[in-house]
């Protein structure tokens, strides 16, 4: 064989060779995949578009629970309440109609249709696992990584704070009629029912 | 024969006991923890000692003092020494993840309490306090407390524990959103009340307009105190800390100290010991971690609360 078109077949031969055997990947990418691949905005968004409204029905309602917490507290918590960690902090996902009775800098106070006046609509510190935890569709089984289940939560209260609570805050005033759907969370040990703090899913005012 | 029946029935059912109660005595369950240097730590200790004791198992305590290479050894000792189960307190998120693996590979099941091992599959489970989500709770009320502003600083914990930056991630996650509040100081204390009594005086000493500081944990909280005091700004800057100790809620009760998050210690140690017990009766599918969560005590609730946990 011709010698200048063996050097040049090896010549292809290691270039295909080198070609397959490295690969340029960006930096960020690779930062991402080490740190997991879970993304968690991804997730809350999915979880506070589609699998909450999809159970919102599931929701009690606000009166039914406050009642329910004064009269049997332990079978309320037992029936409706839904919590990953172990201890007393325990979620409910609720919903309701209630009159806006006041305002101030962090929550919007509520008369509800049935005359509990100790509900406000949180509207400034959205934090905590309330929402993530109130649903029970998450399990702590299904996530190898606390961070995933911590980062969740937070997303989830920023879409909130985001996209949830401007308009409402922007528009809502005293004496407005409004249909809520959210998470409340509440200690088995000692139930505080004159101060329920609603973190919410959704807000709508009637009139 | 009615009469030879009956005694037949509780021929069995006596032995059927005597055997139930000699499986357990023959197992043993070591008990190893970080350190019993601290209340917090012996409090824990012993309440899984004491709970695996009343399930019929003999135990025993071994003290790490917070050294990995201490706890290698007690980890031989009871793989040796016959124990058939560890209840573990790790001394390093890291460090402690070999000797788990060999106690694992000797068959032996590890449960551990309150911190965790930095891997998947080497403890049966890990029974956690859910640092990051109290420190959340602890952060919200920081911020309501100082009005949104004002300079803070903060201390923390062993940097090799997975609870010291749960915490301190925990926190920011609510106080970043404040840019009215800012940190002018971050270091660690390592834990130690006598630690952060010296590095709270040098950040006195540098920052003395700071108006709070966050303590991983409250033996810091009590060490940063007493460095206020001694600078005469005790009830000036708001001390926040994180357990639930004793000296910490009674501080609390006297308006000395702003708010700690709660631990349950109690909670955490019993469930380690009845996994253990689960084990031996043939249980496997355990969760790999479970959280035990953490409530924020203030002067409002702190009547609720006694050392390491809830009045009943």
């Amino acid at each position: 064989m011709n010698k200048k078109l063996k050097y040049g077949i090896w010549l292809v031969l290691l270039v295909i060779v080198a070609y397959n055997s490295v690969y340029f990947k960006k930096l960020d990418s690779m930062k991402a995949l080490k740190a997991g691949n879970f993304d968690a905005v991804a997730y809350a968004n999915n979880y506070l578009r589609k699998m909450l409204p999809a159970i919102s029905n599931n929701a009690i309602n606000i009166d039914q629970l406050l009642n329910g917490l004064k009269l049997a507290p332990q079978k309320t918590f037992d029936t409706y309440s839904k919590a990953l960690d172990i201890g007393s902090i325990r979620f409910f996902l609720v919903r309701g109609k209630a009159k806006i009775i006041n305002i101030d800098d962090s929550d919007v106070y509520l008369l509800t249709d049935g005359s509990h006046s100790s509900i406000k609509i949180a509207t400034e510190y959205i934090f905590g696992n309330a929402v993530r935890d109130a649903s029970g569709l998450i399990h702590i089984n299904d996530f190898s990584n606390t961070s995933d289940l911590n980062n969740i939560s937070a997303e989830t209260n920023k879409i909130i704070r985001q996209q949830i609570l401007p308009s409402f805050k922007a528009q809502a005033k005293k004496g407005d009629d409004i249909e809520f759907f959210g998470a409340v969370e509440m200690k088995s040990s000692h139930p505080d029912i004159d101060d329920v703090e609603i973190i919410p899913v959704s807000l709508n005012i009637i009139h | 024969m009615r009469r030879f029946q009956v005694l037949i029935l509780l021929f069995l059912v006596l032995v059927g006991c005597r055997n139930q109660s000699a499986n357990n005595q023959s197992k043993k369950i070591a008990v190893i923890v970080s350190t019993l240097n601290n209340p917090w730590f012996v409090f824990l200790a012993q309440t899984a000692a004491a709970k695996a004791h009343s399930l019929g198992y003999e135990t025993r305590i071994f003290d790490s003092q917070n050294n990995t290479a201490l706890e290698t050894d007690h980890f031989e000792n009871a793989i040796a020494s016959g124990y058939k189960a560890i209840l573990l307190n790790p001394t390093d998120a890291n460090g402690s993840v070999v000797n788990v693996n060999r106690a694992k590979a000797a068959g032996i099941p590890v449960f551990c309490m309150d911190r965790e091992v930095n891997s998947a599959n080497a403890a049966t489970s890990q029974i956690l306090s859910d640092s990051y989500s109290g420190s959340v709770d602890v952060g919200k009320y920081f911020v309501q407390a100082m009005h949104k502003k004002g300079k803070y600083a903060e201390l923390l914990g062993l940097v090799s524990d997975n609870n010291t930056w749960n915490r301190s991630k925990g926190f920011h996650s609510v106080v970043d959103y404040y840019p009215g509040l800012k940190m002018v100081a971050q270091q660690g204390a390592e834990f130690d009340e006598n630690k952060a009594m010296e590095v709270m005086e040098s950040i006195l000493q540098a920052h003395p307009d700071i108006e709070a500081v966050f303590c991983g944990n409250d033996a810091m909280a009590l060490g940063a105190y007493q460095a206020l005091i001694s600078a005469g700004k005790a009830g000036k800057v708001k001390v926040f800390g994180f357990d639930g100790a004793a000296d910490v809620v009674q501080s609390i009760k006297d308006g000395k100290i702003a708010a700690t998050g709660m631990q349950f210690p109690q909670v955490m140690a019993q469930t380690a010991a009845i996994y253990a017990d689960e084990y031996f009766k043939g249980k496997r599918d355990f969760p790999r971690k479970i959280p035990v969560s953490v409530e924020l005590v203030t002067q409002k609730n702190v009547t609720n609360y006694i050392a390491f946990g809830k009045k009943n």
